[in-house]
């Protein structure tokens, strides 16, 4: 079948998705009220409270969600087969994430833009803060762990990249002095920049960096020796002033979404390459099985708890009109819904066109270990399609990959530095508070030890580990998607409305978590892998206590909603 | 110098409003792009924190925050808008549809896109008049209000 149907499938679900259950969402579950004064009005203040067009709040709800593990999860679950893939994120963008990340916006909105963690406490239970916190802890270590691992994958096995993906780092730091330090304007430095970048490309090509001759000095294999490399750029990167690099980088990263999204869908229209790989896929025996992993390895992409953070944390301060939730929160969720689908395509019409697809997916540890590099392939293709020598289409997108996954640790390690001081404080350790270096040190350690577990290496012989990772990745970004669901669900129930429509992918969710950390339970425990194992129980036991807590509120209120109706049917 | 003081206020908020469009652009402290869903850092009112790896971004927003509020203040009608400059799919398209519709030659118009793209911007009808740093409120308000005057009375 040609991939360019597959997008006009997808993209007509997306369609009917916001034409009806949208609709469906703004008048019945959510009753979204065009006279509601939002935060925006009510607490206009110009600095966090300011009342925004819905296009201008759109590209910020939008760019501030979109990143590089839309594009991992897919990659993984096309293993599966393109059609369960594909199924998931359609269905799950349009009856989870788009209920999830709406509502978000709308319950926060309806608190005066209280975020997230915050509401849980308030709308769940004062537990629900610890748990929100705990949650986060586990998801970031899990997202530094993975992206750790994708970057060393991506270097070593395209050390043409290498080059390129070094020299962001100057760049941006030439902007951050310009824009910072001198006033001056940013986007034509950044424009300079990335194609500096894109120029760089074919000079890494000429020139790759290899690590083995260190590697082999200190004794390590050469996807470790890249691991350690990383997290110590991480340690130094998250200990500069995020105007130096961080901010600047943004610059370059906005742009470079763009243009992989947009090469990427023109690739696909040019080329009209077909899909290579199978509807569903005759898997390798002892293989994961789809149901229940499909749901957790593609996370971002087709439902994201962290995007609630995005939505109650700025989004719903700006919504001028309530009834414009629908639009940016289920609009958002739909971009990034076709993120997820531009990288099934790259993995499947992409990398067959390219190669051979059944090699590259011939088991799960190669198709877990080499995702990244599959998509790589995938985009290099397209973007021959257009002209362009698949080296160096391969190329540009590692670095498209490699530039995010390092943005996202940068970021990632100083908000575990936050999650960590926040949770010494409330378990009364009081060594940890202040001591920056110190908590940036347990911060990048923690998820080096996961990324270094023995068989993180994908030639390794405990296989999976990687894959491993990032279902564990998958488990807790659900579960924080399953804690924002409950505040939606037990929010609309409160007011006497139908919430099954949070109520039902908050089930499903928490069935698939909770399926999946079990069964990885017995694998870690068949294999010795101790780390994940203990990191599975750890989660498992959050999953159970958000289910415990969703149970107790939804309870709460369905008791205080038929006590309410009893007494309002008394009055008549 | 207030200039809706100078014009029947109903008509100039109004006609301001139909007509002219104030873009303040500034850095929402906040990671923006790249880092994804998955590395939200930043605000001051989160139960994550991060406010100080922002205060830069802070301090900016603090100061459009009273520019924005001065001139919601003293003209009303007018379109007020704050953006982020890394919002580019909105920001620039806004920028060259405002100035083009304002009769600004393509030369001034690619200008004012560029000094637009700054941490800090102040943009009246697709034309910058500040960028990169910001002068006093007042300066910057009534310098606003000084060119919304000039194309009114024009």
């Amino acid at each position: 079948m040609p991939a360019f149907f597959l997008i006009v499938i997808a993209l007509f679900a997306f369609y009917l998705g916001y034409k009806f259950y949208s609709k469906y969402l703004a008048e019945k579950v959510y009753a979204l009220d065009p006279n509601f004064k939002t935060p925006a009005h009510e607490l206009r203040d110009g600095v966090d409270f300011v009342p925004t067009h819905k296009h201008v709040l759109l590209g910020h709800h939008f760019t501030s969600v979109a990143g590089a593990a839309p594009i991992v999860g897919p990659a993984i679950a096309v293993y599966w087969g393109w059609l369960p893939a594909l199924v998931w994120v359609v269905l799950g963008t349009i009856f989870a994430a788009g209920v999830h990340d709406m509502g978000s916006i709308v319950v926060s909105a309806r608190n005066r833009g209280q975020n997230i963690g915050t509401l849980s406490g308030k709308v769940v239970s004062a537990r629900a803060s610890t748990l929100f916190l705990l949650i986060i802890f586990f998801l970031l270590t899990l997202v530094n762990a993975v992206f750790g691992v994708v970057m060393a994958i991506l270097f070593q096995s395209n050390p043409g990249a290498v080059i390129p993906a070094l020299i962001v780092i100057p760049i941006a730091i030439f902007i951050g002095q310009w824009a910072y330090r001198l006033g001056r304007s940013i986007i034509i430095p950044s424009i300079i920049g990335l194609l500096l970048l894109y120029g760089a490309i074919p000079v890494g090509q000429a020139y790759p960096i290899y690590v083995d001759g260190l590697a082999e000095l200190v004794g390590l294999s050469v996807q470790t020796t890249w691991i350690i490399l990383i997290f110590a750029y991480t340690w130094i990167a998250s200990r500069l002033p995020v105007w130096v690099l961080l901010q600047p980088r943004d610059y370059i990263n906005g742009q470079q979404l763009l243009v992989a999204l947009a090469v990427i869908f023109a690739g696909v229209l040019v080329g009209w390459d077909t899909i290579a790989a199978p509807a569903i896929n005759e898997v390798a025996p002892n293989s994961p099985h789809w149901f229940p992993y499909l749901f957790i390895t593609i996370a971002c992409g087709a439902i994201s708890g962290f995007h609630s953070l995005v939505a109650s944390g700025t989004t719903s301060k700006q919504i001028s009109n309530e009834t414009e939730s629908r639009f940016i929160g289920y609009g958002g969720a739909l971009g990034e819904g076709a993120l997820a689908l531009a990288a099934i395509l790259a993995c499947t019409a992409g990398l067959g066109a390219a190669g051979d697809w059944s090699a590259a997916y011939s088991d799960f540890g190669a198709a877990s270990g080499g995702a990244l590099g599959h998509f790589v392939t995938g985009t290099g293709h397209f973007l021959s399609n257009l002209g362009i020598p698949a080296t160096l289409g391969a190329t540009f997108a590692a670095v498209v990959v490699i530039t995010f996954a390092g943005t996202t640790m940068d970021t990632g390690v100083r908000l575990q530095r936050y999650i960590l001081e926040e949770i010494a404080e409330l378990a009364g350790i009081k060594a940890l508070a202040g001591r920056v270096n110190l908590l940036t040190t347990l911060a990048v350690l923690i998820p080096l030890a996961l990324a270094l577990v023995p068989g993180g290496d994908s030639s390794g012989s405990k296989g999976f580990a990687f894959g491993r990772l990032w279902t564990l990745f998958g488990t807790t970004n659900q579960l924080t998607a399953g804690l924002a669901l409950s505040i939606i669900g037990v929010w609309v129930l409160a007011r006497n409305r139908n919430p099954l429509a949070a109520l039902i992918p908050l089930v499903f969710l928490l069935f698939m978590t909770t399926w999946a950390l079990i069964l990885n339970l017995f694998a870690f425990f068949a294999k010795g892998d101790w780390l994940l194992l203990a990191m599975d129980a750890a989660i498992f036991v959050l999953a159970a206590w958000l289910a415990v807590e969703a149970f107790t509120a939804f309870n709460r209120e369905r008791v205080a909603n038929k006590t309410r109706n009893a007494k309002t049917a008394e009055q008549r | 110098m207030n200039v809706a003081a100078r014009m029947p206020q109903g008509v100039a908020g109004d006609r301001l409003g139909a007509r002219h469009q104030l873009i303040l652009v500034r850095e929402q402290d906040s990671q923006h792009s790249g880092s994804g869903c998955c590395g939200r850092l930043g605000e001051s009112h989160t139960l994550l924190g991060g406010a100080a790896d922002f205060s830069h971004s802070r301090a900016r927003m603090e100061a459009v925050g009273e520019v924005y509020r001065a001139l919601a203040e003293r003209a009303p009608g007018l379109d007020l808008v704050v953006a982020d400059p890394r919002n580019v799919v909105w920001l620039y398209p806004a920028v060259w549809r405002a100035a083009r519709a304002h009769g600004m030659g393509l030369g001034a118009t690619l200008r004012s896109m560029a000094r637009a793209g700054s941490p800090i911007a102040v943009v009246l009808d697709g034309d910058t008049l500040f960028a990169g740093r910001l002068p006093a409120t007042e300066q910057v308000v009534e310098s606003v209000l000084g060119r919304l005057s000039q194309r009114f009375d024009a």
